[in-house]
């Protein structure tokens, strides 16, 4: 992966594959801390502690059709976070769901980019019909707070029966996107 | 800025459209989304059909995510499901092979065989 937003796809995509209904997305780019945050909170099977561990085991992976059993996405990222000075956690609850924060320190040099934000947010929205997404973008600065809201289930219930992948609603969405990675200076992190 | 007030517009002339052509999903476009096809570029494969459909007006296609498929050597991996008819793979996709499946396979209706990994179910 080359950068956080590609790690973030992937990430979403297993809260999605755990029958997440309800995924929250946060962004925090805290320029006062020196800190890029990420936080992924959903509503799936979550984990018991002994998954929760090996979900961090490169060797282990839950999808059973693979034949080869390891899974990369949960330990690489973790690796990319911890290589430049930041954490990862992850916290669970079989039943329940499970939260993910990811921090990194914004000013080291080694740091991966944000990349395509955008793009990540939006395949993942029309993609996924069955979820509501509420996604949460923040800056802050020493004098000032940014922040930029979207909420699928409100998009949802003014359309109606119109589907998310309607040309009309595929533009409103990656234009409100654009719109809100532009005024929460998330575009060149 | 967009506003929910935006949608409201988008839903009237959506309403209006699919009551000319029956509201039916004639083509379901499902994008292989793990770990490895991410890596190898999948996400830029979703973001091109969905402008394509964007830009074509395609308001009878479905897209969607889903996970890995085992086909981890040929990502990113795209499905093409028509009612029936068998089920079409298209593998080691990118944004021109599927600009050019949008023309060929959905607009046109002809299977582009050059980039078919496999068939049926």
């Amino acid at each position: 992966m080359q950068d956080i937003s590609l790690h973030l796809l992937d990430i979403i995509e297993n809260s999605v594959r755990a029958k997440a209904r309800n995924i929250k997305v946060r962004v925090i780019n805290n320029v006062q801390k020196n800190r890029l945050r990420i936080i992924v909170e959903d509503d799936g099977t979550g984990m018991d502690s002994h998954t929760l561990e090996k979900a961090q085991d490169p060797f282990y992976t839950s999808k059973l059709e693979r034949e080869k059993k390891v899974g990369l996405g949960i330990p690489l990222f973790k690796q990319n976070a911890e290589l430049v000075g930041g954490s990862f956690k992850m916290a669970s609850e079989p039943g329940f769901g499970t939260v993910l924060t990811v921090d990194f320190t914004l000013d080291h040099i080694d740091r991966m980019p944000l990349g395509n934000l955008k793009d990540t947010l939006l395949g993942t929205i029309i993609g996924h019909a069955e979820v509501d997404f509420y996604v949460h973008l923040i800056y802050r600065d020493k004098s000032k707070e940014q922040c930029f809201y979207l909420d699928t289930k409100a998009i949802r219930e003014e359309l109606g029966d119109i589907p998310l992948t309607y040309p009309d609603v595929i533009e409103y969405i990656d234009q409100s996107l654009y719109e809100g990675i532009q005024n929460t200076n998330m575009e060149d992190v | 800025m967009k506003t929910l007030a935006d949608l409201k517009k988008i839903r009237e002339k959506a309403q209006e459209d699919l009551k000319l052509r029956g509201g039916n999903v004639r083509i379901k476009i499902v994008v292989g989304m793990g770990t490895s096809g991410i890596a190898m570029g999948a996400r830029e494969v979703m973001k091109t059909f969905l402008e394509e459909i964007a830009a074509r007006n395609l308001s009878d296609v479905l897209v969607t995510q889903t996970g890995e498929k085992g086909l981890s050597s040929m990502e990113p991996v795209v499905d093409l499901i028509e009612e029936g008819k068998p089920k079409v793979t298209y593998g080691n996709m990118n944004p021109d092979k599927v600009k050019k499946v949008v023309v060929e396979h959905i607009v046109n209706g002809r299977v582009v065989s050059d980039y078919v990994v496999a068939t049926g179910d």
